[in-house]
């Protein structure tokens, strides 16, 4: 795994505490990618909800490049940076009784917490 | 001496909390606190000059966003581009107070920008993210359990008990702000504010209508208060 040697670092005093030390990893999906979120256990601290484990949605936006929240929380600083995204899904891929089609839900990943959707 | 009866009734009878549907957060954020104090990182005194501050910003920071935007388009290519850039325009910089923000409020803010069919509504369903150097203190409703909940799952009633019904052909587009982006809506722009300034238009862009609780309407300056049910198991006080 890339970030096995990653060992926990202080927090840089000059720079924002979340700002990190570690490499910027290239950004792996596009604007218009469809994307699945990954089904990943729930064991540490991820800021990505359960409620859209195994969704597939579209991307629509490259946000910024930054540490996971599973690393910021481990004081892992020198950890790699990964792109955050913006996904879209549709309210009825959420919610099976969802009543209207056209609705949706947008939030926010890093690339780890995301695959290629198949479906 | 009067004065000296109301503290001690103070005493025996606490004050009832206003929201008695107390977040697992708001206690978190007290215990932090509290034992980042007793550990030194920072004095109470910082923390107060903190609060205060915090507490200074107005939503109407976002409101004057909103009016440029509709009046200027270049301004609006611009918050289109890098909305915390153009943020400066207004005179809200998301440097402050430590020139890297404040430690919650990142440097991250996308503008979601509503049409006659595309309605946008924003919660946090994993605490309160909230565009506070814009908007200030979100408000309390924003930050319970019920809203974070539901307006996730169903948006049309959720914005119907605020008074908010729309037509099934608009679509209801809820953003649930999760990580370090902040949002704003910008509603569009009402009939009937043709030839109106700057100032008139940002009047009636409030707070509500930034979150997407609310249209902005000519005449409509305030939000309306919502009123405060009991918690059906509200948390009992370990002083009762």
């Amino acid at each position: 795994m890339e970030t096995a040697e990653t060992k926990t670092v202080e927090t840089p005093g000059t720079k924002a505490p979340w700002e990190g030390t570690g490499v910027t990893l290239p950004a792996r999906f596009k604007i218009g990618d469809r994307v699945r979120v990954r089904e990943l256990p729930a064991i540490f601290y991820s800021r990505t909800q359960m409620y859209v484990r195994g969704v597939s949605g579209t991307v629509v936006r490259l946000n910024y490049p930054d540490l996971t929240p599973e690393d910021e929380a481990w004081n892992r600083y020198n950890a790699p940076q990964e792109q955050y995204y913006i996904v879209r899904f549709c309210q009825k891929d959420l919610w099976e009784e969802y009543p209207f089609q056209n609705d949706t839900l947008q939030s926010e990943y890093p690339e780890s917490a995301l695959e290629p959707a198949t479906d | 001496m009067q004065h000296q009866r109301q503290h001690d009734h103070r005493h025996d009878h606490p004050a009832a909390p206003m929201v008695d549907e107390i977040t697992d957060f708001e206690v978190l954020e007290i215990a932090v606190r509290e034992l980042a104090i007793e550990k030194g990182l920072f004095t109470a005194e910082d923390h107060r000059k903190f609060a205060e501050w915090a507490e200074s910003i107005r939503p109407a920071g976002g409101s004057r966003l909103a009016a440029k935007a509709w009046t200027d388009p270049g301004f609006l290519a611009r918050v289109r581009a890098d909305a915390t850039i153009a943020c400066k325009e207004i005179g809200i910089d998301w440097a402050e107070p430590t020139g890297f923000g404040s430690t919650s409020d990142y440097m991250h803010l996308v503008v979601l920008e509503d049409t006659p069919t595309l309605h946008h509504v924003i919660t946090c369903t994993l605490c309160s993210c909230y565009p506070r150097p814009l908007l200030g203190h979100s408000p309390y409703w924003y930050r319970s359990p019920n809203y974070r909940r539901r307006i996730v799952r169903w948006p049309r009633q959720v914005l119907a008990e605020f008074g908010l019904v729309l037509p099934p052909e608009v679509e209801i587009r809820v953003e649930d702000s999760n990580q370090k982006c902040r949002f704003m809506v910008l509603p569009v722009r009402p009939a009937g504010t043709e030839n109106w300034t700057e100032e008139q238009l940002a009047e009636i862009v409030t707070r509500d209508c930034m979150i997407g609780v609310a249209l902005p309407r000519p005449g409509r300056r305030a939000d309306d208060v919502r009123p405060v049910h009991k918690a059906a198991r509200p948390v009992q006080s370990q002083h009762h």
